[in-house]
């Protein structure tokens, strides 16, 4: 069995923007250890989105190889690839993006709904997941009922409540005051203590602290200097 | 949880915009089940009128007819050279090739008589073969018979109850179905008679009376229901009998004849009677029935036409409300499909949605397509029509309905399914 989790190597990304090709990506290599936990820093344009979709088996790179787990999943067919997604990957988005008309419970149990478990183990793991984050109590309410805060909570349980491996935020404090920021990235810290990898974008050098590593990206690509990094800490161009 | 929870919540968010579909698919099943309801129901009726009206061939002296215009104004026809038909005609009949195609011959002689000072017209018949033909035509039974009475008497006394009042009165009462029942016993002998109801109620006379015509006494055999024919205003007795009454020995005025067309050609037959009767003209009604028929077709390519614009509009509601909603849930799909649904999963979602309104749509257009046709179905067919409640038609009405949301979900499921998750997600 592998250590790497993540395995990028060379990868590129062109768009076609307005008839002009955009290089998005410009060969990044990275390694990503299993139970890291990584937080992905840069202005914005510099590629760091991408750098997460790609990773998420979302979006094909234009060149460039990337195993997760051992596993190259652009070589899967895009339905193998949803599966994949379904059983490796667990997604937190910027702004949560929970389903409006489903409740707490509901929401956490969307990655299941396709698998061959029962409802009601169904039911059991997406309530059990709901009280690790703290929201036992809470399981009923739809998304407007709870707090920016309990929103992200019921995010990241839903991203863990199928068990996966490997989890992807995007900016999830973005929306957030500095309190529940930080209870969320002690969450996130909590997460990879137990044995998950966490990837994260984030553009809050705050963040930083309650991961493993910080890898920085300008212009498309993975960046070293110190230079760099004085400007993304201090939220400054370059 | 499975995907129709989802489905079924996303239903219940979106009233307003789910409603409006639901609302375009029962306006669409109610007509199309409206217009093939009356169509139907139509159709029916008039096989059930041109099946009950049994004659369908009648048979009548020829003769010449003069016709004066003067000025644009045109005299009634005068006839000149008439030819009288006779028994001989219809035993002439009855050795006609086709004759198995004949299956009511009805002979009869019209004449008129007076009694005291009203004229009444005479109709001398086979009274069986007359009821035959003629499937109308009941006798009121003895009960009713002494309300009539009873009525008509009153009627005597209260010199201010007119003729037409009693005769709406012996209208509120049910005839006994001699005709088809106890046809065996409807036996009229030469000195008996059997009267329409609005001569009985001018002549003041009722079952069991005696009249007297030309001098002969003649005793009412029964009195006639009202049918809203010109029976009503006849007097029927044996045809032997009327012929000697009138002073026509062997005369006959017409004859009346039920055939069966789908036992034999119709030219064949019309020609054999042209050929053994030479002096008459014959008449067929198969003319009226397919002139009926053609009617009724065309009602039925409009219904069709009608059916297949609505169908069409519907779709296109359904179609376009389904799009909509797709383009609303952009970010939603893109969710789903980044937490692993696979693009089948998505496209089920969406036909789910089309085809579960669908069904409702089409459970509440079947009753509001019978509705409609149970009340507007008499106006529009311009006939009293009974629609009955039809199972058969309610699954029609669903099936097509599910059609119509398939048919008209699958695109915005496949676009849905098309959509790139990354695109979908930029909207984050």
């Amino acid at each position: 069995m592998s250590e790497i989790m993540i395995s990028l190597k060379d990868i590129r990304k062109t768009y076609k923007s307005m008839g002009d090709e955009v290089e998005a990506l410009k060969s990044v290599t990275l390694d990503i250890k299993k139970g890291e936990s990584v937080s992905v820093m840069g202005h914005s344009g510099s590629g760091k989105s991408t750098l997460l979709s790609i990773i998420g088996a979302l979006n094909p790179p234009t060149s460039g190889i990337i195993e997760i787990d051992g596993i190259d999943i652009y070589k899967l067919s895009q339905e193998k690839r949803a599966d994949f997604r379904r059983e490796y990957l667990g997604f937190v988005f910027q702004q949560f993006q929970l389903i409006p008309y489903l409740t707490a419970h509901e929401n956490v149990m969307l990655p299941l709904t396709t698998t061959k478990r029962s409802n009601k183990e169904k039911r059991e793991m997406a309530e059990e997941v709901l009280c690790r984050v703290g929201l036992g109590n809470k399981i009923k309410r739809l998304p407007n009922q709870l707090s920016g805060g309990e929103q992200e909570r019921v995010a990241i349980a839903r991203a863990i409540v199928n068990e996966p491996p490997l989890i992807l935020a995007d900016e999830p404090t973005g929306s957030l005051d500095t309190k529940t920021g930080d209870e969320i990235m002690e969450l996130f810290q909590k997460l990879n203590e137990e044995g998950l990898t966490v990837l994260m974008v984030t553009h809050n050098p705050d963040n930083t602290s309650y991961m493993g590593r910080t890898i920085l990206m300008k212009d498309g690509q993975l960046s070293l200097d110190e230079e760099d990094f004085v400007s993304v800490y201090s939220n400054k161009k370059v | 949880m499975q995907l129709y929870h989802i489905t079924i919540n996303n239903l219940r968010r979106r009233k307003a915009k789910m409603f409006f579909v639901l609302l375009g698919l029962i306006i669409g099943i109610a007509t199309i089940v409206s217009v093939y309801g009356v169509v139907e129901t139509m159709k029916t009726e008039m096989t059930r009128q041109v099946s009950e009206f049994g004659v369908n061939v009648i048979i009548t002296p020829d003769a010449g007819g003069l016709t004066f215009s003067y000025g644009g104004i045109t005299l009634p026809e005068i006839m000149y050279d008439v030819e009288q038909l006779n028994t001989a005609d219809v035993e002439a009949i009855d050795k006609l090739p086709s004759r198995n195609m004949i299956r009511v011959v009805a002979p009869k002689l019209l004449g008129v008589d007076m009694h005291g000072e009203h004229k009444v017209i005479i109709v001398g018949a086979n009274i069986r073969e007359e009821f035959l033909v003629k499937p109308w035509l009941k006798i009121i039974d003895d009960t009713q018979l002494q309300k009539v009475e009873v009525n008509i008497n009153e009627g005597t006394e209260k010199s201010n109850e007119t003729n037409e009042e009693i005769n709406d009165k012996k209208m509120d009462f049910e005839a006994i179905d001699l005709t088809r029942q106890d046809l065996e016993e409807l036996n009229l002998s030469n000195n008996q008679i059997l009267i329409g109801s609005t001569v009985a109620a001018t002549l003041k006379v009722t079952k069991g009376d005696v009249l007297t015509l030309s001098g002969q006494e003649l005793e009412v055999y029964g009195v006639l229901s009202v049918s809203g024919t010109m029976e009503d205003q006849q007097i029927f007795m044996n045809l032997g009998a009327a012929q000697e009454l009138l002073g026509r020995s062997d005369e006959i005025t017409v004859i009346e004849m039920a055939v069966d067309y789908l036992s034999g050609s119709e030219e064949d037959l019309l020609s054999e009677i042209n050929l053994a009767l030479p002096n008459t003209r014959v008449t067929s009604l198969r003319q009226e029935t397919l002139r009926r028929d053609e009617m009724l077709m065309r009602m039925v390519r409009f219904g069709i036409a009608l059916s297949t614009l609505v169908l069409l509009v519907g779709m296109l509601v359904v179609g376009l409300t389904m799009s909509s909603s797709v383009r609303e849930r952009t970010r939603e799909i893109g969710v789903f499909r980044a937490l692993g649904f696979r693009k089948s999963h998505i496209v089920k979602m969406i036909v789910m949605e089309g085809v579960s309104i669908s069904i409702v749509g089409g459970f509440l257009g079947y009753f509001a397509g019978m509705f409609i046709t149970g009340y507007a179905g008499p106006l529009l067919a311009g006939m009293e029509i009974q629609v009955p409640w039809r199972i058969d038609i309610l699954f029609i009405a669903i099936g097509l309905a599910v059609v119509i949301g398939l048919l008209s979900s699958l695109i915005p499921a496949y676009q849905a399914s098309k959509q790139d998750p990354v695109e979908a997600l930029r909207f984050i």
